[in-house]
This record gives C-alpha cells, structure tokens and sequence, in this order.
C-alpha cells in the first residue's frame, strides 16, 4: 500500500509541475527565447551563449528596451541533441510566443528552418556559420551574426593568395556536417584564387592517430594546412606531430577553432597556428563594446571577468542584430515575420562598437573576417591582418 | 462488487482483455487519445508524437530483444535505413508516403534478415559486437554514398497527404503517429501469443531445447529481425516524415542504446514494458527540462549547477527503478493493477 501511494504521488506531483503555470510572464512586452547547448558536448560555447544573450536584453532593457517595450528573455537547455533542442524550440514558442529565437545547432536549423517561414514566424539565428541560414530567398527570417563557413574559407584564401600567391593549401577537416560543409566551395575559392589544393585530409573528431595525413602533406608539399570542423583535437597534435615529422606548413582553422582553449593546449607552439574569426576578442579592450561588456561582466559576473570566449560575442551580436531588427520593425508599426525579415536586411554600416567592423547584412549573412595568430607569450590571439571583406 | 477473476473456459482464459473492467478503462483511454490533440497545444502534440515514435520502435526492439533474447546494438540504424527508405522513395521516385512508408519497413526488415544472419552462428555478447558493427556500417553509408542519401546535406522530405488533406502540423500527423502506433501495438500483443511469438520466447529460454522440439532456428531468428526491424523502419519513416528533414546526424549509435535502455526500463518480454520504457525516456528529461526552467526562474544565476542535475537525476531516476523493481516499470504497473483489482475489500 504504502508502495502504490509512493508511485501514485510522485505521478501526480510530476503532472501537475508539468502544467504548472509559468508566474513569471508579464504581458506587453518583446521575447526572445533560445535553446543554447548548456550541457552535451558542446557546452563550451552553450554556458557563455545562455550569459551573452541575458546581458545583451539586460544592456538593451537599461537603455528603454524596444522603444520603451521591456524585452523578456527565456531559455532551455537543448543537450546539443536535436530532438531535445526541437522540443525545447516548440516548448518554449508554446509557452511564450516569442518574437525572436535562437537555436542551438545546423542540425536544428536545418530541421525547424521549414517551419520557421512558414509557421512560426520568428526571426532566426543559432550556434552556426551554415548557409542554410544564408539565404533569404528560401529562408528569410534566418540569418547569421558573422560569416558563413565558406565566407571564412574565403577570408582565410583571400589572405593566403595575397601572403604568398600559388600556395601548396591541404583541407584538413573532420568526417562531420561541420566539417564538410565548406569544402566543395573551397575547392572552387582555390581555382578562383590561383592556389593549389593539393590535399584534403579526413580525421575524426578528437582523432589521436593522424601521421599518415601528415605524411601525405609532407609529399605534397603543403604551405597552407585549414582545418575545418574540429573545436580543438586533433588540431594540436596535428601541429605537434608535423614538427616531429619535419613538415613546416603553416596552420590556420575557422571560427570554432580560434578560441584561447586552443591556444592554451599548445603553450608554446600556440605561435605556429592562425586562424580566421568574426568578432574582436574579450581583451581588446580598445573598442568601447568590449570594453562595456568587460565592465559588465566585472559588475554582474564577476566569475567570468578575465575572459569570455568567442561564442559569447557571437550570441551577442546574434542578440544585438534581433534588438535593431526588433525596433526597426517595431518602428514600422508592427512586429512581425515579414517586418521582422525586412529590418534585419536594410541594417546597413550599423555601428556594434568594434565588436565586428560596422555591419551590413548581405544574403543574411555578414562576409566579414579578419586573420589572428596565436601569441605564445601571452596564450592570446593577435589580429595580424584588418577586417578582409568578401565580394 | 467484484471480488476476483474466474475463467471459465480456455476461450476466456486466452482473451486479451480478459475482464469489463479492462475493457472499460481501455476504451476511456481511447477516447482520451482521440480527443488529445483538440485539448492539447502543439508542443504536447509534437511529444505525443516522438512517444508514438519510439512506442513502434521500442516494440520492435522488444520482440527481438526480449522475447527473442537476440540483443541488438544496430536498432538506429534500422530505423534510419527505414527513415532514408521512405525518404528516398517518396523524393526521388515520387511514390507516395503511404506506399513508401510500407515499402521503408521492407527495405528495413531486408536489411534486418542480413543483419542477422550472424544470429544464427553466435549470441550474447558476440551478437551484440555483430550488430554494433551494423550500426557503424549504414552509418557509414548515409554520410558517404551522397548520390542517394544526399549525404550530409540530407533529405527535406514533403509533408504527406490524402487528397487535399496535408498532415503537416503535430495534430494532423498525430493522427498518423495514433494509427500506426494502435496497428503495430496490436500486431505485436496478438504475435507474442502466436506459434511465432510462442517460438520466440523458447528460444530466448533455451536456443538447443527450442531445436530439439522442432523450432526452425533459422527461420524464428530472422523472422525475429525481419519483424524488428520492420517496426523500426516504420518507426524512422514516421519520424523524419514528420520532422520532415532526415539527415545522418539523426542515427547515433547512442539512439541504440536509448531503444535499449527504453526496453530494459519498461520491461523486457513485455509489450506494455516496452510503451512505458518509450513514455518514460521520453517525457521524463522533457519534464526535467521544464523543472529546470522553473528552477532557473526562482533561482537566477545558479543554472550552471541546477541545469546538468538533470542529466544525474535522469540517470538516478533509471538506476532507482531498476533497483526497486528490476523487472522494470510494466510489473510496477501490473502490482498497482492488482492492488486495485479488488481495492477496498482486497483479502
């Protein structure tokens, strides 16, 4: 008996915490909802996203939000596992009917991107470089904070074909959705730029046994090694490795890859590797946004006040790109999809306060990037090229 | 009032609603499920629709795993070759979802027999590496062989329809998901009780003594993963119809093991175990996820301990069941059933 009611009571305690009812809406004002990765495997970007998107409403709500409207700010945690992040999308449009929302992943982008233009209506972005999410013929409400995985193919070629013209370029790229998706466009920038792709190598996420790859571009004699797809391994044995085997290419990766973590791994070989990215660093703190943000952090986290990683700026900017686009329709009179969509496209030479150079929305997207390099003094990335921007 | 339950012929001993009181709670539930999706919004829908899903796919499961006792890593898989099947089929050859659903869970069960085949010369441990090795392969194929599956770009797949009807939305498809799910719950209860389904317990109990009596050992365990993985290409097809995108990413090797852990956690050898376990390792991290909203909500900037506590109680909530009740969460059912059987004058 006393088992049954155990069972009895702790079925019905979970039904009614399900349709409890949320306190904590209020009426009249903006919402942004986001599933961020918070935990799962990509929680290194998902725990600085959650706090970059709260900041960001927090900043905007201090200066009289959307026109004087209040904007709220929901999230979930989405596992970084599709089904989870698509149920924690529809719970959260259910609960709060947001203008607004912010996925987790390509795969969730990919698989909700239908139903955002035809059903739910809001405008768009997520933890991605896709282009699926740059294009606003098929998919107008969805957009990029920074350039595609292509367009930063393109900035890191741009800067090679200058630097040394006819280059030897490997593709060292994970067997991923991340790590394919820039190669047959890169393929075509090389041709386009005059460079030799000599090699594309394939490796696991996290993949330890690499030398036959590095071997390969030892015989193919290789300047330019770009990784694609992987966040930090194998990229640092990969370059630890080459050394051993005398290979003396130089190293560069995407967005995902030039994060201080890396950096941190390879101490003092964090010089031999470059890198494109979208957005300026936390300590540079010449340009008055990051230096806002610094004193906010300070202020409201100060857990987080020495650094705050490169998925933090781009959830920022994604939020800072919804704020504009959210008054700038709201300017119009009303706040939805097609106003929403129609914002977001005419924001043009909009000034972020040197967290990127100022912004001009191109196919959803902004083609934009600028080259780093690690400094092994100081474990930071030194820009060593200004902003190259893409036809 | 009712105070036992007496058959008086075989006819009666083998019904499957054996009394009116199940009867009657059966049809009360049925027309809850038929009036669900007008009281429900669409987010309750899309969930009564992914426990649909992994309702057909965890029968499936069930029936090779526990009944047949041919444990099985390559669940995911089979249900992606049906879920690339259907989609392949419905884009590239213009069939229509209700031909290529059927035509998916061939393709599927096709796939299964090969599978199996290895069932036959090994068990235990040694099939589930043959299997796992399954789960690799036509994970493999769907990344690789790019002029069918589009590789990773993957499939967008159209909504189904019925003359001018599009089952687009969580509440039309759950009509689908309702159906399907009724058929395939009804087909499996009524198999178990057949000469197949009584063939497939024995050789779970005892593969040699099943042969000495005259089981066909070859034809009952394909038939176990031709029946399996019918289930779970029906299961991928629904799934990614719905979602309507398939891509590889949807197939994980860790998919396997959810339909497993679904299995082990409702009951293995129980058809009911098996839409507990779906129910449960459905809904129980969504209700978590909704529990760690509220606590956010009430407990501001401590999400970064109260957020991955949910992944620790989902895995204490699974351990604990099986402490308490290793035969999972049907025989808990089965014990409240009896409970009230003859609640209040139970003697």
């Amino acid at each position: 008996m006393r088992k049954i009611s155990i069972y009895l009571i702790i079925f019905s305690l979970s039904i009614a915490l399900f349709y409890m009812p949320n306190t904590a809406k209020a009426e009249e004002a903006v919402t942004i909802c986001a599933v961020h990765p918070f935990t799962g495997r990509f929680a290194f970007a998902g725990i600085h996203g959650a706090d970059a998107m709260e900041d960001a409403i927090n900043m905007a709500n201090e200066e009289g939000g959307i026109n004087g409207k209040k904007i709220q700010y929901y999230w979930a945690d989405g596992e970084y596992k599709n089904d989870v992040g698509i149920a924690a999308f529809k719970r959260l449009y259910a609960q709060y009917k947001p203008q607004c929302m912010w996925g987790q992943s390509t795969g969730m982008t990919k698989a909700l991107a239908p139903e955002i233009k035809d059903r739910y209506k809001v405008l768009y972005s997520a933890y991605t470089f896709a282009e699926i999410a740059a294009n606003p013929e098929e998919n107008p409400l969805l957009f990029l904070p920074g350039p595609t995985y292509v367009e930063q193919f393109g900035v890191v070629l741009k800067y090679i074909a200058k630097e040394k013209p006819g280059a030897n370029i490997a593709f060292f790229y994970s067997d991923t959705e991340f790590g394919r998706e820039p190669i047959p466009a890169g393929r075509e920038i090389c041709k386009k730029l005059g460079l030799n792709l000599v090699a594309e190598e394939i490796s696991k996420v996290g993949g330890v046994d690499i030398s036959t790859q590095i071997l390969d571009m030892k015989r193919k004699k290789v300047d330019y090694c770009i990784f694609q797809g992987f966040v930090t391994a194998p990229i640092q044995t990969v370059i630890k490795q080459a050394k051993d085997y005398g290979l003396t290419c130089k190293f560069m990766g995407t967005f995902w890859s030039t994060e201080k973590h890396l950096l941190d791994q390879l101490g003092p070989m964090a010089g031999e590797y470059m890198g494109v990215t979208a957005y300026s660093y936390y300590y540079q703190d010449e340009f008055p946004m990051i230096k806002k943000i610094r004193e906010w952090t300070k202020k409201n986290r100060p857990k987080y006040a020495d650094y705050r990683s490169q998925a933090y700026m781009q959830v920022f900017m994604g939020t800072t790109l919804f704020i504009e686009s959210l008054r700038r329709a709201d300017n119009t009179g009303s706040i939805t999809g097609d106003s929403m969509a129609k914002a977001l496209a005419s924001i043009k030479d909009f000034d972020v306060g040197g967290l990127m150079p100022p912004v001009t929305m191109k196919n959803n997207s902004i083609p934009v990037g600028r080259i780093v390099r690690g400094n092994a003094k100081t474990l930071k990335f030194d820009p060593i090229s200004d902003w190259i921007y893409l036809d | 009032m009712r105070c036992g339950d007496f058959k008086e012929n075989y006819k009666k001993d083998e019904e499957i609603f054996q009394s009116y009181f199940v009867k009657f709670w059966l049809a009360l539930f049925f027309i809850f499920l038929l009036i669900f999706p007008f009281i429900a919004d669409h987010y309750v829908l899309y969930m009564a629709n992914m426990v649909g899903f992994a309702v057909i796919g965890a029968v499936g499961l069930n029936l090779l795993t526990g009944f047949t006792g041919q444990i099985s890593l390559g669940h995911a898989a089979f249900i992606g070759v049906g879920a690339y099947a259907s989609a392949i089929l419905t884009t590239r050859f213009g069939l229509s979802f209700w031909l290529s659903l059927p035509l998916a869970g061939v393709v599927s069960a096709f796939a299964g027999v090969i599978i199996g085949i290895p069932s036959l010369r090994v068990k235990g441990l040694y099939l589930c590496i043959a299997t796992l090795a399954a789960q690799f392969i036509f994970e493999f194929i769907f990344v690789h062989w790019e002029s069918l599956t589009n590789g990773i770009t993957g499939i967008h797949i159209p909504s189904p329809r019925l003359g001018r009807i599009e089952f687009s939305t969580e509440k039309e498809f759950y009509w689908i998901t309702l159906f399907f799910v009724v058929v395939g719950v009804g087909y499996a209860r009524n198999l178990v009780r057949s000469k197949m389904g009584r063939a497939f317990v024995a050789i779970r109990d005892r593969d040699l003594a099943a042969q000495i009596i005259g089981i066909n050992l070859f034809r009952y365990k394909l038939s176990a993963f031709a029946i399996s993985s019918f289930y779970a290409g029906i299961a991928g097809a629904l799934w990614v119809t719905f979602l309507k995108v398939v891509t590889p990413d949807h197939f994980p090797f860790i998919l396997s093991i959810q339909y497993l852990a679904m299995i082990i956690v409702g009951g293995l050898g129980s058809i009911l175990g098996s839409i507990f376990g779906a129910v449960f390792m459905t809904l129980i991290p969504e209700i978590l996820n909704y529990l760690s909203e509220i606590v956010k909500l009430y407990a501001p900037g401590k999400e970064e301990i109260f957020v991955p506590m949910k992944e620790v109680i989902f895995g204490l909530l699974i351990v604990l069941f099986l402490i308490f009740e290793p035969l999972g969460l049907a025989e808990i059912w089965n014990r409240v059933k009896n409970f009230f059987k003859l609640w209040p004058f139970s003697y």
